[in-house]
């Protein structure tokens, strides 16, 4: 009876885990069976083109790619030093008020609705400018981008035993050495992956770009502060539309959204070494 | 001469005291133990000579520490440190460094030395004091992390002594090596002890009693007895050290 019970335990977690990670396989065979063709059938075209007419064709996303490249390399621009710089910060002085106060406070951005996240920059910057621009869109992914990289910069940190940081201050070093020779060191691993997820994480957000970064599939990148496009924001307003090419175009960006997911993602995740302590 | 002299410490984590008024004079060139049962403060009473306590935060420090006659807790942290080194009870080379780095990296930050040259030669000084040289001549630019736990440990001691520190403190540096590593070790502290102070924290009176001149007894922080090593084993003069002496306490 005891085995029994044990064998319907097993069995009911198996099926737990596969019901979980059914959705992602599930995910990724949609988006390249629906997203191959269209690039087969796109060719080169469609990576560097723009967007065409309704009913014309499949034209390119060209300018949504470079919008995002551009968006997620100005929003790292902004928001990183001070991520890094925050997490450092809440681990060095954890039991100070502002230590305190901003590892709860990073926990609630974390999870913060990101609609409003762009409903903020809209107010601050799209509306006294009078127009859609890459800085706002880039201004709000770094608000969203901030939180994770300062959490996993911090949890890094905290998780380095201390004897090394002991190890060092006896040695006579001054505490910024301390942290950002040795401890930002030991901890590269983790506060990298956080940069990474954060950078994933903004590459493929829609909401804080609607009311941001305007969107602009028919030319080219024309400055920071003239409205931008990105791929998800592209595959949001693509799929709203009743035309057949904007619903292929959209499958097609889906795929191109994941590879290049897939590809920030996936080398370093495996080649940065950990440091083994 | 006294290499350190304490002045009635008290060391207090939040609201707890954990040392509680220790006076106690450790002359210079000699080894000296304390020793004492888990938990007494040994370690704490440590790093207040090297105010390495500062680093936590709740720690909070009365009473002073002199090092020859001048007050730790008037001169620059950084100073003390570099004068009061420092052995820990884990072996704590930096594991993402080489065996020359680890050894370069105080003395560097500390302006030591003006010439790679001279840099060399205080490394190759510190792993030869440190009886590490002969095992790690050829592999200088491997990872510290690749050595046995021994040889950490002796990486640090080298690490320390390379700064030309008056004092050496150890912090248990032998609960985490195997006899053989522990008995190296002992061997250097002896040969240490010619040219700088070593105080050395330990729960095994046994080791005290190998390796030091004089010892001191610390239960629950207090200071209980502190003389000559022989005179402490051989005739204690408190029931509590007699009773810790022969292992009636533990």
């Amino acid at each position: 009876m005891r085995k029994l019970k044990d064998r319907l335990f097993v069995a009911y977690v198996v099926l737990a885990t596969v019901l979980t990670i059914l959705p992602l396989f599930h995910i990724l065979y949609c988006v390249f069976a629906n997203g191959v063709p269209v690039l087969l059938k796109g060719g080169l075209e469609f990576l560097t083109g723009t967007l065409p007419a309704p009913g014309e064709g499949l034209g390119g996303i060209g300018p949504a790619i470079v919008g995002t490249f551009v968006l997620t390399v100005l929003a790292t621009l902004m928001g990183l030093p001070i991520a890094v710089l925050t997490g450092v910060f809440s681990a060095e002085y954890p039991n100070s008020v502002i230590g305190k106060a901003t590892r709860t406070l990073l926990l609630i951005m974390m999870e913060f609705p990101t609609i409003l996240v762009g409903l903020f920059v809209m107010d601050i910057l799209v509306i006294p400018m009078g127009s859609y621009s890459a800085l706002a869109g880039a201004l709000a992914l770094a608000i969203v981008m901030m939180p994770y990289v300062a959490v996993y910069t911090e949890q890094s940190l905290r998780e380095i035993p201390s004897r090394y940081r002991e190890g060092a201050f006896a040695l006579g070093l001054r505490r910024r050495t301390v942290v950002f020779r040795i401890m930002m060191n030991l901890a590269r691993k983790g506060i990298l992956t956080g940069i990474l997820i954060g950078i994933a994480k903004v590459a493929g957000e829609t909401a804080p770009l609607l009311f941001t970064a305007g969107g602009s599939y028919t030319v080219y990148f024309q400055g920071i502060d003239r409205p931008i496009g990105a791929i998800p924001l592209l595959i949001y307003q693509l799929v709203q539309q009743p035309y057949e090419n904007y619903h292929e175009i959209a499958w097609g960006a889906s795929l191109v959204l994941m590879l290049i997911f897939l590809a920030i993602f996936l080398p370093i995740r495996l080649s940065v070494k950990e440091v083994k302590l | 001469m006294k290499a350190i002299e304490t002045v009635d410490l008290k060391v207090w984590y939040g609201s707890k005291q954990v040392i509680k008024g220790v006076s106690l004079s450790i002359p210079d060139k000699t080894v000296f133990a304390i020793m004492g049962p888990s938990g007494c403060g040994k370690s704490t009473l440590l790093r207040a000579f090297n105010r390495l306590l500062e680093l936590n935060e709740i720690a909070r420090v009365e009473g002073d520490v002199k090092l020859y006659g001048k007050s730790v807790y008037e001169m620059d942290e950084v100073e003390v440190r570099r004068r009061i080194g420092m052995v820990f009870q884990m072996p704590n080379p930096f594991p993402h460094m080489s065996i020359y780095d680890n050894i370069a990296l105080g003395v560097r930050y500390n302006k030591l030395v003006k010439s790679k040259k001279e840099l060399d030669e205080l490394v190759e000084w510190a792993l030869r004091k440190s009886a590490l040289w002969e095992e790690v001549k050829d592999r200088l630019k491997e990872k510290a992390a690749h050595l046995s736990g021994g040889q950490m440990q002796r990486l640090c001691i080298a690490r320390a002594l390379a700064l030309k520190p008056d004092v050496l403190l150890m912090d248990e540096p032998t609960a985490n090596l195997d006899p053989v590593s522990a008995g190296k070790i002992e061997e250097l502290i002896y040969e240490l002890k010619k040219e700088l102070t070593i105080v050395i924290v330990t729960h095994s009176p046994a080791q005290a009693a190998r390796v030091s001149d004089y010892v001191a007894f610390l239960y629950m922080g207090k200071l209980v007895e502190v003389g000559k090593t022989e005179e402490i084993f051989e005739n204690p003069k408190e029931e509590l050290t007699e009773k810790y002496l022969t292992g009636r306490m533990g």
